[in-house]
């Protein structure tokens, strides 16, 4: 299983949607630190580089990030329907359970990688600002990108930490409802345009106040809301699993 | 026990029926050849033997395991299911194959070479796969095909792609392989390239199982008697008469000579001629598409 989930991260890492996503993740901090509209938009002049880290996820975490995370996901097994390997891997004396949780594992690490990307950019871009203590905030914790006074590097690391890590366990449930959606189609634009549509169609579900805290779309700001992180991140792994199991279901009597 | 044996196998999308209760077998060392037209379910039934899609009804057992229900059943198994077989095209040759061999728990890497070796692709197999030829691809994906030493080999179109030396090799290949004992089902279009060494051919039309030729054994005699049309009408009657039918202004059939020209001769049939011929597969088949 272990050099199964080993080859599934290599081929993941081949996908010209996973390469471009973390291309991107490392670049747009480079263009956020340059952005001179960036008082207008979020109210902020950069004072540290710590801000540049945080402003990329805050930005990249949108959109782009979930719509990065759920074309790789859909394009894990669509690329391998499209080329025809995935006939091959089913043709060995493998159970497709096996194969399915192999790539649904690679998928859920993906956002996390992403994020690291992000969050190295971030730093590397964030280097001409400095990256001591400051006056002012990460904009994921107290008092916003203002702060409340000085902070340290520790404590700036630590939130902007526990910020990607909340963000990227956002992401897995959209890897994994994307997997899902490319599992019934067997295609990655369509697997991937109806994880999109899910997320959007959600989204308009606030319409209705007693679903709202099921809701899959009220945690994609977890990252700035660390308090409410015990329901959140039950409800993420919930919705997570629930994709994954129905992933599995469909692909074990899927017609190829 | 059959290699390979098929239970009323059938598959419908909808209510639209591709495939309906086509049963066969293939014992170890037997190859056998599915003919027929394309639309004919060929392709749906290789997928459905192969685990790949799943029956509406019927089973599929390979070595007495049942294909749908066993993944391990498939360890028997060797298949192409593509032309070209499709593989990781940013690996080489040499790679594919190692993945192919965890997968199917292989683990002496010199069986890599020797299947290399024997598909005559040595000389390609550290080169990436994206810069194989059609032809190249179509023999790496038997070379995958046979490396774990399957006991069952499902080619959908083996030859398709290969030019004549590639054809040669194959052929080649699947009688040794058979003389091994491997069972061979193939699809093709080129009935008469395998009927020198498959032993069964069946003929498949509009989903089902037309009829299975077993090649080798079948004596077939052509008659010039008169009036036709009644002495094939006699000859379908006659229990020592298998199969009867009209070709060219004479009737071709397979059964009993003697009881045959006693019969005609009682009724009062005039024969003119009446001798053995060599079986013609691709006239039989394109007799039984044509009424299917």
């Amino acid at each position: 299983m272990l050099r199964l989930f080993l080859f599934e991260l290599f081929k993941l890492f081949r996908l010209r949607s996973a390469r471009l996503g973390l291309l991107s993740a490392f670049l747009l901090p480079f263009l956020w630190a340059l952005a001179p509209g960036l008082k207008e938009v979020y109210g902020l002049v950069l004072a540290s580089g710590w801000q540049v880290v945080s402003l990329s996820l805050l930005a990249g975490m949108e959109f782009l990030f979930p719509f990065l995370v759920v074309m790789a996901a859909s394009e894990a097994l669509g690329s391998e329907v499209a080329q025809g390997t995935l006939k091959s891997l089913l043709l060995r004396p493998l159970p497709r359970t096996l194969l399915l949780l192999a790539k649904l594992l690679a998928v859920l690490l993906y956002p996390f990688v992403l994020l690291s990307a992000s969050f190295l950019g971030g730093l590397l871009a964030g280097l001409p600002h400095g990256l001591g203590p400051f006056y002012g905030g990460t904009g994921l914790g107290e008092g916003g990108f203002a702060g409340a006074g000085l902070l340290t590097p520790d404590r700036a690391l630590l939130e902007l930490l526990r910020a990607h890590l909340l963000a990227g366990a956002v992401l897995t449930p959209l890897a994994s409802l994307a997997l899902l959606y490319a599992t019934l189609f067997l295609s990655t634009a369509a697997g991937a345009l109806a994880a999109v549509a899910t997320l959007l169609l959600m989204r308009l579900l606030v319409a209705f106040p007693a679903l709202t805290p099921f809701l899959l779309t009220t945690y994609l700001d977890l990252h700035l809301r660390p308090q409410a992180a015990g329901l959140g991140l039950s409800l993420l792994f919930i919705y997570t699993a629930g994709f994954a199991l129905l992933a599995v279901l469909i692909f074990r009597r899927k017609d190829l | 026990m059959e290699a390979l044996r098929l239970e009323g196998i059938g598959k419908r999308y909808g209510r639209k029926p591709i495939l309906e209760g086509v049963s066969l077998t293939v014992r170890p060392g037997e190859v056998y050849a599915l003919a027929g037209p394309n639309g004919s379910g060929k392709t749906t039934l290789i997928r459905l033997v192969t685990g790949l899609a799943f029956p509406s009804q019927g089973r599929a057992l390979i070595l007495g395991e049942d294909v749908h229900k066993t993944p391990a059943a498939r360890r028997h198994l060797g298949a192409v299911v593509e032309a070209p077989a499709a593989f990781y095209p940013y690996l080489t040759g040499r790679e594919n194959l190692r993945l192919s061999a965890y997968l199917t728990g292989v683990k002496e890497e010199a069986r890599i070479a020797e299947v290399l070796a024997r598909l005559g692709l040595l000389a390609v197999a550290d080169q990436k796969v994206e810069s194989y030829s059609l032809g190249q691809r179509q023999r790496l994906g038997l070379a995958a095909a046979i490396l774990h030493r399957p006991k069952v080999l499902v080619l959908d179109e083996p030859t398709s792609g290969l030019d004549p030396e590639g054809v040669d090799l194959v052929h080649g290949l699947l009688r040794e392989l058979a003389r091994e004992g491997v069972a061979v089902l193939l699809s093709t279009h080129h009935l008469q390239e395998v009927s020198r060494y498959a032993h069964k051919v069946g003929i498949l039309g509009g989903g089902r199982l037309l009829d299975e030729v077993a090649l080798g054994s079948r004596e077939v005699y052509r008659l010039e008697a008169h009036p036709l049309e009644g002495a094939l009408a006699l000859l379908r009657a006659l229990p020592q008469v298998a199969s009867a039918r009209i070709q060219n202004g004479a009737i071709l059939f397979e059964g009993e000579r003697e009881a045959v020209l006693k019969a005609l001769l009682n009724e009062g049939y005039r024969v003119e001629a009446l001798y053995p011929q060599g079986f013609d597969l691709m006239a039989y088949y394109q007799e039984r598409v044509k009424h299917a």
